[in-house]
């Protein structure tokens, strides 16, 4: 028996092909419809207004000034700060995981988070910096990411192209970074209550003036992340076959890794250490949309935007429901939520992959 | 975002016989050609010439400098000195991109990458010739369909490439390699880990490519065996340099054995196709 014999040599029927592609589209669409029904839920979740009145401020009907001042400039911007700090979360994570080949890499453990929280940590207890003025805070927290990065592409020194040896040097780096962040809150305590609360990840207080630091910054890295999408996926195939295929995995990785590191300090600027955002999103994306990262980047970056948007609403319902309990000074910092979800649903991804060989 | 995500190859798959052809084979020129890592030479002044349309098999030890070779054939590495030349173009003075599109390597194993498909994985060969930003071009599907017709893998396209056999995953790898439309291509132990009746697969595979599409394919093959049945001529390496070469009915004796490979043993031949046929009986004390 020959090889043509036995080989399936059948050409593959047109049609066949359709749904091949639909259902990444379909996903795509469903998920381009979450992100407004998020950011309504998340609009009017929180509890000085009810529904009705919130619907009214924003349609500017008949709406006293308070509550047209909370819609417009208390909650919009809080919204459109979720969703811009989710996208780019989301896309960092699922760039980080395919550049370094590793299921777990994130923010949190490439020195990424750590460091921009300790730029702005930093600067504040400095005085370089003040909670009011988002513009220095920001500023300072795309430094530290920028450094926490540099770092550890300086310690892994000519094993940039080691995953496994990036991963532990993240690890030792992120830790290392936390430390000196809580060595610095309790040299310049200061306003430690704000501070930890951005350590956990807060929308709350977020203003225009943080959304129009943000969208820039996030729309610019975030398209050039997602025309690295070639690269990034001979990335994700391995050393040997990216550079038997035509690329220079060096400068490839440098450029995605550059764009991941950009769109975490961004992100980590406007609303604090969000947890595993950054991990549990690019798991989520690649379920939904398969191995081609030309559609799972973008839909990496609405699955972010919409799990930030939806956090931030359930922890503006939890506030409500806390508040009701007479606890009435506690907000439930979105950081919190995604912390615990994440957490659960790293567990069940944790799991999976152990059963498989 | 509609770019991105439509998928035109569908639309095209009939044309895939029309898939552009490489032009005529090309000539793979090892020019005294010297490697080494820090502490260790790997290759010293090692001279080897494929011919255009020709199959050579490189054999020789573990650590005889065989991959080594074939990286720096195929331009993924540079030699300390010497030169690598295809068709008369030095590797040297190439960019990694232009070098993916005259040659193909195929390495021994490649790490898994969960939910890649067959066809996504085998399109990845078209990136050098793509455009810089890695946007699709007019052919790059009726090239990939093809390659995936050629090794018979394209019932399995839209299956994952994690699901798959050994042999048949050797089978995807060996479309990738083809995808990249090179007129030449080298392999690295394509045989590695599988089985006897996989192995003759795909030997036969390449040898058969290699008729249809005037391939210039240089092999690193453990099996002396099918090396000698396989391939047109022998490279035979030790300690970095070329020890023999030839057409396997000359390279295979004894002292071939003796040398390249420190061990005792008889050759014979095959009684009704005549090709040479080790038969190993102890190993050699190592000098």
């Amino acid at each position: 028996m020959t090889l043509t014999e036995r080989a399936p040599t059948a050409a593959p029927e047109p049609e066949r092909s359709t749904p091949r592609w639909r259902r990444p589209v379909l996903v795509l669409g469903a998920l381009l419809l979450a992100v407004p029904l998020a950011a309504m839920l998340d609009l009017v979740a929180g509890r000085a207004l009810s529904i009705g009145e919130t619907w009214q401020a924003l349609t500017g009907g008949a709406a006293d000034s308070t509550a047209h001042h909370l819609v417009w400039q208390v909650r919009l911007p809080r919204v459109l700060v979720a969703l811009g700090a989710g996208a780019a979360l989301g896309l960092a994570g699922l760039i980080l995981q395919a550049a370094l080949r590793n299921p777990l890499a994130a923010p949190e453990v490439t020195g990424v988070t750590p460091g921009a929280v300790l730029g702005a940590v930093a600067a504040t207890g400095a005085g370089l910096a003040d909670w009011a003025s988002p513009a220095a805070v920001m500023l300072a927290a795309v430094g530290g990411g920028l450094g926490g990065a540099g770092l550890l592409w300086l310690l892994t020194g000519r094993r940039h192209a080691d995953p496994a040896g990036i991963a532990v040097h993240g690890v030792l780096v992120s830790a290392a970074l936390g430390g000196l962040t809580a060595v610095t809150l309790l040299a310049a305590p200061g306003e430690i209550g704000s501070v930890v609360q951005w350590m956990v990840g807060t929308t709350e207080a977020r203003t225009w003036q943080h959304w129009t630091l943000l969208w820039p910054w996030a729309l610019g890295w975030g398209v050039l992340a997602c025309l690295t999408a070639g690269p990034l996926m001979l990335l994700r195939c391995g050393e040997d076959v990216a550079e038997a295929a035509g690329l220079a995995p060096a400068r490839a990785r440098g450029l995605a890794l550059l764009c991941a590191v950009a769109l975490t300090a961004g992100a980590v600027a406007s609303v604090g250490a969000l947890g595993f955002i950054g991990l549990v999103v690019p798991h989520a994306a690649l379920a939904l949309f398969g191995a081609d990262l030309r559609v799972a980047l973008p839909g990496a970056a609405l699955a972010g935007a919409v799990a930030v948007c939806g956090a931030d609403a359930a922890a503006q319902l939890m506030s409500r429901a806390v508040n009701a309990w007479g606890a009435e000074q506690l907000s439930v910092p979105v950081g919190a939520v995604t912390t615990f979800v994440g957490a659960g649903v790293l567990l069940v991804v944790a799991r999976r992959h152990a059963v498989e060989p | 975002m509609s770019e991105l995500i439509g998928d035109p190859e569908s639309a095209t798959t009939d044309s895939a016989a029309d898939a552009p052809t490489p032009g005529p084979a090309a000539a793979l020129d090892v020019d005294r050609v010297s490697f080494g890592y820090p502490g260790r030479r790997v290759l010293d002044r090692v001279s080897l010439r494929v011919r255009p349309g020709e199959f050579v098999a490189l054999v020789g030890l573990n650590g005889c400098g065989k991959s080594t070779l074939l990286r720096l054939a195929a331009g993924v590495l540079r030699p300390e000195s010497g030169r690598v030349s295809v068709d008369g173009a030095d590797m040297a003075r190439t960019s990694r991109r232009e070098a993916a599109r005259k040659v193909a390597l195929l390495h021994q194993a490649a790490p898994a990458v969960p939910g890649l498909t067959v066809r996504q994985l085998v399109r990845q060969g078209r990136y050098a010739a793509r455009g810089p930003l890695g946007m699709l071009r007019v052919g790059d599907d009726e090239v990939t369909v093809r390659a995936m017709r050629d090794v018979g893998v394209d019932a399995w396209a839209d299956r994952p490439v994690d699901a798959l056999s050994g042999g048949e995953r050797q089978r995807v790898r060996l479309a990738l390699a083809l995808a990249q439309d090179t007129p030449v291509l080298l392999l690295d132990e394509p045989t590695t880990y599988l089985d006897l009746r996989h192995q003759l697969e795909v030997l036969q595979l390449v040898g058969r490519l290699r008729d249809e599409r005037r391939l210039t394919v240089l092999m690193v093959l453990h099996d002396l065996d099918l090396a000698a049945r396989f391939a047109e001529r022998l490279v035979a390496l030790r300690d970095g340099h070329v020890a023999a070469e030839g057409p396997p009915d000359s390279v295979v004796t004894p002292g071939l054995l003796r040398e390249v490979f420190g061990i005792e043993g008889r050759v014979g031949r095959d009684p009704e196709r005549g090709w040479p046929v080790c038969y190993p009986d102890r190993p050699l004390r190592l000098p």
